[in-house]
């Protein structure tokens, strides 16, 4: 019975020539979009290889002066000398952290073009280096990318809608929904046929599409939890559309007319894509402020002001604390010089730095938690912030890209530190015992649990809106 | 006639509840986001201003030292806020607040404030600017959809016109019926903006803001001209309601939505902008310069120079320091290769802007918008115009520095100065362009406009006199 009126109803939609022109601009939007996801991932990715191969012919550089430089047949300053660890931790020799694009990066631009995806570490504090924007004229900041999830968040919805928003009404309006139902047959049946047939129709252009686009692009299957996450996407991708077919049946439930059906989906789109995110980044906003970045900039310039004033005498108190790193008691004396000086001074100057920067994160981790538990107002919200995690381009990756560039700035200066204060000088067979950054993916368990629970957050209004639904669909004046 | 039209068409909108719904939701909306864009621009302004005070305070209290160690401490630029970026806020949030000023370095600007917001924050904000480029719109769409369309369903089309109505009449007659319809909804959240703005400026930014806030209402009664004559031409010439209904939507989705990613992406294409690598890099490569123009090599130069021009034979011997010397030709060199290296970035991103423009012709989405952003005084020429006018003060910082030293630094032994030289660099002071600066670059968008506004009331006319009456 289910496959009859699917298959009567498939024959009346391709008749029409309207739904198909519309599918066809979906698809052309989804290619469009994963053409732009790729192409994204491709500039960073040169972008990266770029960077590392100038860090490479620079090492590559410094393994050929340093023999010159100690045979004495070329002199280089002070501050350029390659063989002066604080010299080669600070400027020289330094090295660059690097998170690659996630697997599926093509999926979704998110957040990625707004946070740094390398860096270059030194031993100086990391307030120096880790403000490493990409070069993108604001404007296009402001207006956002044309890339997959844009698409699958606001023009999916669209086209489910525009297919289903006179499911019922346009057959009562033509007087066929009588006759239909004069048969044996439940008008929750036929609308279930029809609703079948329309979400295998655009899930399946929407999902197949997409996966297609993205790996054309050039996506990376064979990486490490790739599978999981093309799978977990795909699903989330089904739910959200889910959510739109079962919002429209329910407004249809209602009895109304096509054109009043058109107007209130058109407004419960508009509700749910656009007003309640602003709305809601307003309350976020407005609940946990983050504190002012201005300020942050006046409390490290105070603390790097007293840091300094106290000089020699934090340098006192880092060797008291530091009793491993002291220079060797009949090693050369006198005045400690700039580069112990300096390693005192930056450390005390970021301890003093830290509770400032700790208050930060404490609040962006607030925002950030607000947001996972009212995103459930809008599935809009919580498909996005699914996408963003799968594809890699979520503050969570670029968190915890942080926290391993903290890591490596720390192993940086574990190794330049105790040469700096012993006055070692390098060698060039210490080139190769430098500590090397490498980007660990975050557990693909952890980040398919994230998109799990955002899967879940979207059956909830798939239930809420698809059962009364449902239920109404008992009580519809078929005819009259 | 018209006036008779118009009064009927008012009134019957203002009983209309879905009317009085939707204004009462988008009024509420407008409202909100100013009030929210005053309190964010009162407590960002004083921010800022503090921060510029506290930073001269620093350099002033310096202390003594060396003229070069003042240099490199330096002081930070904070960007001031414009009054009528509490409607607009444009791209304020994906530029930085501050540039540290510093000897050798044109640093980027640090801290752009929507890296400290979440990804919802991508979904667009909720600004003034918002609501009246996306919710007004629609508002006027609803409204007007129905008005030839409706009527030719209703059969009081084929009434109105046996009766000796000129179709001319009635258009214009539908047309003032909205627009009064929607004034009483704008005029009212027109005035709470323009009493946030008087509240949140001083007298001079008031001033400036006048002019700015004209040209901005132009723009934006432009922008609503337009979306009112395309609605009632749709309506005059769709075979329904439903189908006027939907080709107005699609209009009103392509030009908030596709329009201004699609521009984005083809400015991009067309003119694309180095990454920050190469960027960096270049500038890198032009200051360490090649064998013949190194550092080095430039200092050797000016030795000669300076030898010959004070006719000693001996670097010790100079009547100036020659450390100074270096170091401000050093600055020099430096200064000739950023020029280089921004300007021919921001040629690219005006080129961008062009691209943009040249979309515009079809979308006017993108016009208002730009508009918008450059009267508000939050688009990126004005903040380049920040930039270049901090650079300007990092460079006279360098100067002042690198002549005390070049005159009162021996050639043997430290040299440190004090209060004296910190004070002869004055504070820094900015104003920002005025309107008919802002102006001459947004004549295109607001031509844009008028051409798009014309267009519409004219297709509004053509299609109304050729109205299908059943």
């Amino acid at each position: 019975m289910l496959g009859t009126l699917m298959k009567y109803d498939w024959r009346n939609l391709s008749a029409d020539r309207a739904p198909l022109t519309v599918a066809l601009v979906l698809g052309t939007a989804i290619a469009y979009g994963a053409f732009n996801g790729s192409e994204w991932i491709r500039f960073q990715n040169r972008a990266i290889s770029e960077a590392l191969a100038e860090e490479r012919e620079r090492f590559d550089r410094i393994r050929s002066e340093i023999p010159r430089i100690e045979a004495g047949e070329m002199t280089v300053s002070a501050f350029a000398d390659p063989r002066q660890p604080q010299s080669f931790g600070r400027s020289v020799g330094t090295r660059y952290a690097v998170m690659p694009p996630a697997p599926l990066g093509a999926l979704a631009i998110g957040q990625s073009d707004l946070y740094p995806y390398y860096f270059r570490v030194s031993t100086s504090s990391k307030a120096t280096f880790l403000n490493n924007d990409e070069v993108e004229n604001p404007v296009h900041l402001l207006s956002g990318r044309f890339d997959l999830a844009f698409v699958l968040l606001y023009l999916y919805p669209l086209v489910i809608l525009a297919f289903s928003y006179n499911l019922v009404s346009s057959e009562k309006e033509s007087g066929t929904l009588a006759l239909t139902l004069s048969q044996p047959v439940s008008l929750r049946r036929v609308v279930m046929a029809k609703v079948l047939l329309r979400a295998a129709f655009v899930a399946a252009l929407a999902v197949l599409l997409s996966a297609a686009g993205v790996i054309i692009g050039g996506a990376n299957l064979a990486a490490e939890g790739a599978w999981p996450r093309l799978l977990v996407w795909a699903a989330v991708t089904a739910a959200y559309g889910a959510f739109w077919f079962a919002l429209a049946i329910a407004v249809n439930a209602m009895g109304r007319g096509s054109a009043t059906n058109a107007m209130i989906l058109a407004g419960g789109w508009l509700l749910f894509v656009i007003v309640i995110p602003s709305v809601l980044n307003v309350a976020i906003q407005a609940a946990y402020p983050v504190p002012s970045r201005v300020e942050l900039i006046q409390a490290i310039r105070v603390a790097g002001d007293e840091s300094t004033r106290q000089g020699s005498k934090l340098m006192a108190r880092y060797l008291e604390d530091h009793p491993e790193l002291a220079p060797p008691s009949n090693g050369p004396g006198g005045p400690p010089d700039f580069g112990t000086l300096q390693v005192a001074v930056n450390e005390a100057t970021e301890r003093s730095v830290q509770p400032v920067l700790a208050q930060f994160d404490a609040q962006l981790a607030n925002q950030q938690k607000m947001v996972d538990r009212f995103r459930y107002l809008s599935p809009a919200i919580v498909a996005q912030s699914a996408f963003n995690d799968l594809a890699g381009s979520s503050a969570h990756r670029y968190k915890h890209f942080l926290a391993g560039v903290d890591e490596y700035h720390r192993q940086w200066r574990g190794f330049f530190v105790p040469r700096i204060l012993k006055k070692e000088k390098l060698g060039a067979g210490d080139l190769d015992r430098l500590p090397v950054f490498t980007f660990r993916e975050e557990p693909t368990a952890d980040v398919t649990a994230r998109a799990g629970v955002a899967f879940a957050g979207l059956l909830i209004p798939v239930l809420l809106a698809g059962i009364p639904a449902v239920m109404a669909l008992r009580r519809y004046p078929v005819a009259g | 006639m018209t006036l008779r039209i118009a009064k009927k068409e008012m009134t019957e909108m203002v009983r209309d509840g879905r009317f009085r719904a939707a204004s009462a939701i988008v009024f509420t909306l407008l409202a909100g986001a100013l009030l929210l864009g005053w309190q964010h621009f009162r407590e960002v302004s004083a921010q800022h201003a503090s921060a510029q005070r506290a930073t001269r305070e620093q350099w002033l209290g310096q202390g003594k030292k060396n003229p070069h160690s003042a240099a490199h401490y330096g002081v930070y630029a904070f960007k001031p806020k414009v009054p009528l970026t509490m409607l607009d806020r444009g791209t304020d949030p994906f530029t930085g607040v501050a540039v540290w000023l510093e000897a050798h370095k044109q640093n980027e600007f640090k801290y752009r404030p929507a890296q400290d917001a979440t990804a919802v924050q991508r979904f667009g904000e909720l600004t003034g600017a918002t609501v009246l480029q996306l919710l007004v719109p629609l508002l006027i769409v609803l409204l007007s959809f129905t008005a030839f369309s409706g009527e030719r369903e209703l059969g009081t089309l084929r009434q109105l016109l046996s009766l000796g109505v000129r179709q001319l009449d009635l258009a214009r007659g539908k047309a003032l019926g909205v627009a009064v319809a929607l004034g009483l909804l704008l005029v009212p959240a027109a005035l709470i903006g323009v009493v946030a703005i008087t509240a949140g400026s001083g007298q001079t930014d008031m001033v400036a803001a006048i002019p700015r806030m004209a040209w901005m209402t132009l723009g934006y009664l432009l922008y609503f001209g337009t979306f009112l004559g395309v609605s009632l031409a749709v309506s005059a010439w769709a075979s329904s309601s439903r189908s006027a209904l939907i080709i107005l939507l699609g209009f009103w989705m392509f030009n908030a939505l596709i329009a201004p990613r699609a521009a984005s992406d083809i400015a991009k294409a067309l003119r694309p902008a180095p990454s920050a690598f190469q960027f960096a890099r270049g500038i890198e490569k032009a200051l360490q310069g090649d064998g013949h123009d190194s550092a080095s090599s430039r200092a050797k130069r000016l030795e000669q120079e300076l030898m010959k021009k004070y006719n000693v034979d001996k670097v010790e011997a100079l009547p100036i320091n020659f450390t100074g010397a270096r170091l401000q030709d050093g600055e020099d060199h430096g200064n000739e290769v950023f020029d280089q290296a921004y300007s021919r970035l921001w040629t690219v991103f005006d080129a961008q802007d062009g691209v943009r423009r040249l979309v515009s012709v079809t979308a006017p989405s993108i016009a208002v918008r730009s508009a918008s952003m450059a009267f508000a005084g939050a688009d990126f020429p004005q903040h380049a115009h920040f930039a270049r006018a901090a650079e300007a003060y990092r460079r006279t910082i360098q100067r002042v520095m690198n002549d005390d030293l070049m005159r009162n630094a021996s050639n043997t032994g430290v040299y440190v100065a004090g209060d004296e030289l910190w004070k002869k660099v004055q504070p820094f002071e900015y104003t920002a362009p005025d309107a008919s600066w802002v102006l001459s670059r947004q004549v295109p968008s607001l031509v844009v406009l008028a051409l798009w506004c014309t267009a519409a009331g004219l297709a509004a006319l053509w299609t109304t006199r050729r109205v299908r009456v059943y």
